[in-house]
């Protein structure tokens, strides 16, 4: 499963987004604000889990704060650090 | 001190949802018992649904609210709907609520966390859900209120507790009306230890008149109450003209003679050779804790049971009728009322009483 | 709207700082800390979050390993407190005394081991569960000193302290008790050492509460008490108040679990409630014990409400010296703000260094000496609580 499909799964999933299918999140879309409409919680809620699922350290929220963007950013953090 | 009326209940427990399903099952007389799995076992249980929430709020509003708060949220709900949705001020509707135990199972769910997954992906979501005033903060933001809000969390004693405060609040003049709540869920670790103290139950009635005996069945639920100072303009329900909460080497709580009691024993021997020791037998009394098992919330119910016989002026029938394990005069056919007192005594020599009056 | 002033005959704490009010508030104007590293219990972050851990052994009171460490460091304040107030322990079963006392570790059924046992299908002994269960704060101070009166453990998260003082204050105004203990307690435990880590609101280092370089907060641990007496008794004992309880305000932001409202509305009414209930306007604060939790959000909104509203009242962030103690943290800082009105004097913030430019108003960076006789301390909490109290040396 590539890293996008799999970050939307979990995303849905350990967020508790029941009313959210997978097709539903665009890639480019902002996750906080509009868009899904997350918040500070989830953003530190997001770090665990890509911590768990992925084996990949956001170790502050300056850090974390671009990278948690959109779905396509994210990815694109984790591959980079994956490497 | 002044009288408080009760204006509004929300209650949510093993009976069902509503004052309408506590009235059902105080006509009846009994409420079925679920069963909760415990390792190999299953253990009778006092379970709450919190599935009614939904005519209130969405699923995506609910999205990170645990079961904890949803009991929380449903009682808030029932009770202002059931006042008949007053309007007050922001600033001027104070939350209460008291819990023996808090959120539970977010708790545990955090620990799990920390177990499995190790401490640095411990879950931020369940820590922030698992504080105590978790349940009256999302009170307060679904509902958009921002006067004070309490928490208080000591074991059987929450509810008068957080009683005493309201009252306080209401006399000041801080706020317009409360809402008053007692709240606790149920979890394996509570049921496991419940189980280690008393053993395996059948999960039979409850017999608390019998006061030597374990009958008591764990609970979990919500009673919310919507309190205002007694004015002119009757109450919904009753008004409570005294509560307090005390100590028996400070003293035995002062009784009216003649004027029955509900009692808050729940089978448990620990506290029920107390009732034993300083109940007078020809009391008459009524015990209604069989309908919704032994938990922190169970001082709520009895409230709420006071509050409801009150209205339609006469006693239910006594849940446990009594028999040959206690020979003092038990209430068991609906009995002409307009004054009740709540009497409930602790483990260890703590007791609370409330006492209601009716309108007129 | 004005209450009627509480006196405070009595007051005590301990925290990481000093084990009584007078070794905490003295280690405090040498600007002395040393946060590190837990001691108590082991963690397996990569960072090692400092905390403000009470690294010596506790006085007597808190010996009783019945009990939770809360409830003891919790005993250890009130027998201080009840020195300083001049009252015997062994008179007060014959008063009529209230117990308001805040926690958030003290009330939570969250043992680790125990679970871990139970969870691997084990049969754990009870002593755990038997210890929570005696060690409810209130409860066990009722019946320590076997008292009949009010009892009420406050559970709001970090306003907790703050909270339980204004409301025992109450219960004497309305004659319900002529001596209330109140204050706050908690323990540094593992379970909320990882949960603030996973927030991600921890600061590897030493706090800095409204610096630039803030990243956080430190855990702490510790115990503050007042004795409120009503003023009939006291002039009874013929004994003199420490200071009064003069107002207290409280308001909710009903805008998030975990951050506050960014505008600090709610601590806004809060403030309001206090100084109306105090019958004091804001330029007649001496000075401020802020909530300064040293998280990038609290003392943004904090600065943010306090430029506003007291632009020039200087303040303090004690937490730089105590961490946040969580329950205990409104009652150990509502003892300090009155151990600064009778010294007249604050103590300089240690580990400031930069301010934060970015915000209206920061706290004293050296010990400054002040001039007033009236003070106040906040607290904002989880939940979006928001508690304030106002302190006075006298009563008019």
């Amino acid at each position: 499963m590539d890293i996008k499909t799999k970050l939307k799964q979990v995303l849905i999933e350990e967020l508790n987004l029941e009313d959210i299918t997978m097709e539903e999140i665009e890639d480019d879309a902002p996750l906080f604000g509009e868009g899904l409409g997350l918040d500070s919680l989830d953003a530190v809620e997001l770090v665990v889990v890509v911590q768990k699922h992925f084996g990949v350290e956001i170790k502050d929220m300056e850090e974390g704060r671009p990278a948690l963007q959109s779905i396509n950013s994210l990815a694109a953090f984790i591959e980079e650090k994956q490497k | 001190m002044m009288g408080m009326q009760i204006n509004g209940l929300g209650l949510v427990g093993g009976f069902g949802c509503g004052k309408e399903e506590l009235l059902s099952v105080l006509e009846k007389g009994v409420t079925p018992v679920s069963q909760a799995g415990l390792r190999d076992h299953l253990l009778p249980l006092f379970q709450a649904d919190t599935a009614p929430l939904e005519k209130y709020l969405n699923k995506r509003a609910l999205r990170r609210i645990d079961h904890f708060s949803r009991l929380a949220l449903l009682g808030a709900f029932e009770a202002l709907e059931d006042a008949g949705a007053p309007e007050f001020a922001r600033g001027r509707l104070g939350v209460v609520i008291g819990s023996g135990f808090g959120a539970l199972n977010t708790t545990f769910d955090f620990l799990d966390t920390v177990i499995d997954d190790g401490d640095g992906c411990a879950s931020p979501t369940a820590f922030s859900n698992s504080v105590h005033n978790a349940a009256a903060a999302h009170i307060s933001m679904q509902l958009n209120l921002t006067g004070p809000s309490l928490t208080v969390s000591q074991f059987d004693q929450s509810f008068v507790s957080g009683l005493l405060s309201a009252r306080q609040w209401l006399s000041e003049g801080r706020v317009d009306a409360v809402l008053l709540g007692v709240v606790d869920e149920y979890c394996q670790v509570l049921g496991y230890c419940w189980e280690r103290y008393l053993g395996r139950q059948p999960g039979s009635k409850m017999r608390p008149l019998d006061f030597d005996r374990i009958s008591a069945i764990p609970a979990e639920g919500a009673a919310f109450f919507l309190l205002q100072p007694a004015t002119g303009s009757g109450p919904k329900y009753a008004i409570i003209d005294k509560a307090v909460m005390g100590q028996l080497w400070g003293g035995r709580p002062g009784l009216i003679a003649g004027e029955p009691l509900i009692l808050g024993c729940e089978g448990h021997p620990l506290n029920g050779r107390i009732y034993r020791q300083q109940l007078s037998s020809h009391l008459p009394v009524a015990c209604y804790t069989p309908l919704y098992g032994a938990s922190p919330v169970t001082p709520g119910f009895d409230l709420a049971v006071a509050a409801l016989s009150l209205k339609r002026g006469k006693m239910f029938p006594s849940a446990d009728r009594g028999g040959d394990y206690y020979s003092g005069s038990v209430v068991t056919e609906p009995r002409q009322n307009n004054r009740l007192t709540c009497l409930r005594y602790g483990f260890a020599g703590e007791y609370a009483v409330i006492s209601l009056k009716g309108e007129g | 709207m004005k209450n009627h002033p509480v006196a405070i005959s009595g007051a005590g704490c301990l925290c990481a700082a000093g084990m009584t009010l007078d070794e905490s508030f003295s280690a405090m104007l040498r600007g002395e800390r040393n946060p590190k590293p837990p001691v108590a219990f082991y963690s397996s972050h990569t960072e090692k979050f400092p905390v403000f851990e009470i690294r010596a052994p506790l006085p007597v009171p808190g010996n009783d390993v019945e009990l939770l460490r809360t409830t003891r460091l919790l005993f250890c304040a009130v027998e201080e407190a009840l020195a300083d107030a001049g009252l015997e322990p062994e008179e007060l079963g014959e008063l009529r005394v209230g117990v308001c006392v805040g926690t958030t570790v003290g009330s939570a059924m969250n043992n680790e081991d125990f679970y871990r046992s139970f969870r691997a299908c084990a049969e754990p002994a009870m002593t755990a569960i038997e210890r929570y269960l005696r060690s409810n704060p209130a409860a066990a101070l009722v019946r320590r000193y076997r008292l009949d009166g009010p009892c009420q453990t406050v559970v709001n998260a970090c306003s907790s302290g703050t909270d339980a003082i204004g409301l025992g204050a109450a219960w004497i105004r309305s004659g319900l008790c002529d001596i209330a203990l109140v204050g706050g307690a908690d323990e540094l435990c593992r379970t909320t050492y990882n949960g603030f880590a996973s927030l991600m609101i921890a600061d590897p280092e030493p706090c800095k509460p409204f610096s630039s370089r803030r990243k956080g907060l430190n855990l702490g641990e510790g115990a503050g008490i007042m004795i409120l007496e009503s003023d009939t008794f006291l002039k009874k004992r013929d004994k003199r108040a420490r200071g009064y309880l003069l107002g207290y305000g409280s308001a909710v932001d009903a805008y998030h679990l975990t951050a506050p409202h960014p505008e600090g509305e709610g601590l806004q009414r809060a403030l309001a409630e206090c100084l109306a209930t105090g019958g004091i306007t804001a330029e007649k604060v001496a000075f401020i014990n802020s909530h300064g939790t040293g998280t990038p959000d609290n003392d943004r909104t904090e600065s943010r409400v306090l430029g506003k509203l007291f632009p020039a009242t200087p303040f303090v962030a004690t937490k730089c010296f105590t961490g946040h103690t969580l329950g205990a943290a409104g009652a150990i800082e509502a003892v300090l703000t009155l151990a600064s009105l009778e010294h007249q004097l604050l103590p300089g913030n240690v580990g400031l260094g930069i301010p934060d430019s970015g915000l209206p108003v920061h706290p004293v960076a050296d010990n400054l000496a002040i001039h007033g006789s009236v003070a106040l301390s906040e607290s904002l909490a989880f939940g979006g609580n928001n508690s304030a109290l106002l302190l006075g040396l006298e009563v008019g």
